[in-house]
């Protein structure tokens, strides 16, 4: 009698979470997926973009936001008329790049200038650099290393020739942006095999952290997807670009959108444009 | 130590002498664990307002609690929309959480079979110790489409968040509850059904009031840890710092503003982070004082 009643109570709730879930309406208002202020991603976007204006982010204040690249792919999977934005190193099959003022996103077209929506990735170091450091970031600039740079879908940064082993020995410590971390564990691999008494450890404590832990000397090499600010250089940083990385513009697989105008992207970024309709 | 000359060594004395120092010393080391932890909650203390009021003056207190617009790279720093966020986020989770939570506790105390609790019981102290990380995920793919299809936009926002958290905090209510209904008296019980009251009125009725400052405990308790969660909410309210204008409007709460920023803000910036911390740890301040009192009131 008992569990009759509570099979009949479950089975109420079903249906009525079924027929719920079953009358969802089809929108085509834009869900405007942004990342978080300060982030290196969204910095290199807003400015390309012509979003930020005079140091101003104009990013309309109904964006989503999320920290990381990964829940940027998700949500933009998730939601058919979602637009977002990510590292093209990052890019796979579950969202649908599109195409900016009719240029596909792709390593060859940012090399030949075309695809212009592209940032630096950054790793700082002290003056007083210790020598292991300095060799690998030798390393890191010669044609090996940007020949690494270039298999994981960045964009080369230097002309530098082939690197040859000092043979050294000791421990390098890295860390900062997650977004350049990736490619900084393939460059660590690259070169604990050419130098065997070498040990890497890499951090991924976001750009700002990297920056800050450099300056106090807790790791010899920081890494940053945006540019070293200018506070941080008077603190003793030396800068230098490893490699350019792509942004990708991303919306959902179902959507009908495969080419989007600068324009149209800043539009919808700002607030403007907030339906697909809006978009021939 | 120097014994009065005269006196024999024996092993009975030096017994006793003996345990006198062990109970000395092991006074000092309760003592040091007891220290550890006032410790731990002064460091805390000084290195939050350390860092985070040399902020909130350089933004100007008013500024920085009742601003409106959070753009900390170009210095607006108003947290305001993420304090209303945190508060509107966990009364939404205590509206769905906290009569679940109590009916449950009630089915559980009272009315469930000993073959369904055995399974039950378990169940829910699984659900207390599951990452909230999980939740998260749980939320980002099951709650966030259904959200989707039942009011159209993203799915993520405030309602989303408070669903979650809703869920999250059902283990915490349901065990200190149940607990509390299973210490009153079961005279109280019989006494009502002798006086002609139905089992079901004499638990609502006489029972759970009996239990009320238990379960009192068990909603500040869940208040505690929805105000303070933060990577499951963080992946399913939007993260917008705007005011919502309606339930499915995307926000961002306290927590999830410091965990968001804080690997990429330098300077001020990350000032005005710790510096939200020290408005969640008031918040968290106000609500132990606030449990503290009702108590003592209830109890004189």
């Amino acid at each position: 009698m008992k569990t009759g009643k509570l099979m009949s109570v479950f089975a109420a709730m079903i249906i009525a979470a079924s027929t719920l879930t079953g009358c969802g309406s089809s929108n085509s208002e834009i869900t405007v997926i942004s990342r978080e202020d300060g982030s290196g991603t969204r910095g290199a976007f807003t400015e390309l973009m012509g979003i930020t204006v005079d140091d101003v982010d104009n990013t309309v204040a109904s964006a989503e936001i999320s920290n990381s690249t990964s829940v940027v792919i998700q949500s933009v999977a998730g939601n058919s008329s979602a637009i977002g934005y990510i590292s093209l190193g990052s890019l796979n099959d579950e969202v649908k790049a599109v195409s900016v003022d009719g240029t596909e996103a792709t390593v060859d077209n940012i090399n030949s200038g075309e695809y212009k929506v592209a940032r630096p990735f950054n790793i700082a170091t002290r003056e007083d650099i210790s020598d292991l450091a300095a060799d690998f970031v030798s390393f890191i600039m010669s044609a090996d290393g940007q020949a690494i740079v270039e298999e994981k879908g960045y964009i080369k940064a230097s002309d530098a020739g082939a690197y040859t082993s000092s043979d050294m020995s000791g421990t390098i410590v890295v860390a900062g942006s997650t977004s350049v971390a990736p490619v900084m564990e393939v460059l660590a691999d690259e070169y604990k095999k050419l130098n065997s008494g070498v040990t890497i450890e890499i951090q991924q404590t976001g750009s700002s952290a990297g920056m800050t832990s450099t300056i106090e000397g807790a790791c010899d090499i920081g890494m940053a997807s945006r540019e070293v600010k200018d506070t941080e250089i008077q603190q003793g940083l030396v800068p230098t670009v490893i490699a350019m990385d792509g942004i990708a513009v991303i919306v959902n697989n179902d959507s009908e959108i495969d080419n989007l105008t600068s324009e149209q992207i800043k539009q919808i970024y700002t607030g403007e444009i907030t339906d697909w309709s809006e978009i021939q | 130590m120097k014994l009065p000359t005269g006196v024999k060594f024996s092993n009975i004395k030096m017994g006793d002498i003996m345990r006198k120092y062990k109970e000395k010393i092991m006074h000092i080391v309760f003592l040091i664990s007891a220290c550890i932890s006032i410790i731990a909650v002064v460091t805390i203390c000084v290195f939050l307002f350390a860092n985070g009021v040399p902020a909130i003056s350089e933004i100007g207190i008013f500024d920085f609690i009742f601003g409106k617009s959070w753009k900390p790279l170009e210095n607006q720093f108003g947290i305001f929309p993420m304090i209303v966020g945190s508060i509107y986020v966990t009364a939404g989770a205590i509206l769905i959480g906290v009569p679940l939570g109590i009916l449950c506790a009630v089915f559980m105390a009272r009315f469930c079979p000993k073959g369904l609790y055995k399974i039950l019981k378990p169940a829910f102290e699984l659900m207390a110790g599951i990452p909230s990380i999980v939740y998260g995920f749980f939320g980002l793919m099951v709650i966030v489409p259904v959200m989707q299809s039942l009011f159209g936009g993203s799915g993520k926002g405030m309602l989303t968040a408070s669903v979650l958290l809703g869920i999250m905090i059902l283990p915490t209510i349901i065990g200190v509850a149940e607990s509390a209904i299973r210490a009153v008296p079961e005279s109280y019980y019989e006494g009502s059904l002798a006086l002609g009251a139905t089992s079901e009125r004499s638990v609502f009725f006489a029972v759970l009031p009996a239990a009320k400052n238990g379960i009192m405990a068990g909603v500040i308790l869940g208040i505690g840890r929805a105000i303070g969660e933060t990577m499951a909410v963080v992946m399913v309210c939007g993260n917008q710092s705007i005011l919502p204008e309606k339930l499915t409007s995307g926000i961002r709460t306290l927590t999830a503003n410091i965990v968001l920023e804080m690997g990429y803000a330098a300077d001020l910036h990350r000032d005005s982070l710790i510096a939200t911390a020290v408005v969640l740890f008031t918040f968290i301040l106000i609500i132990n004082t606030l449990f503290t009192v009702i108590k003592n009131r209830s109890r004189n």
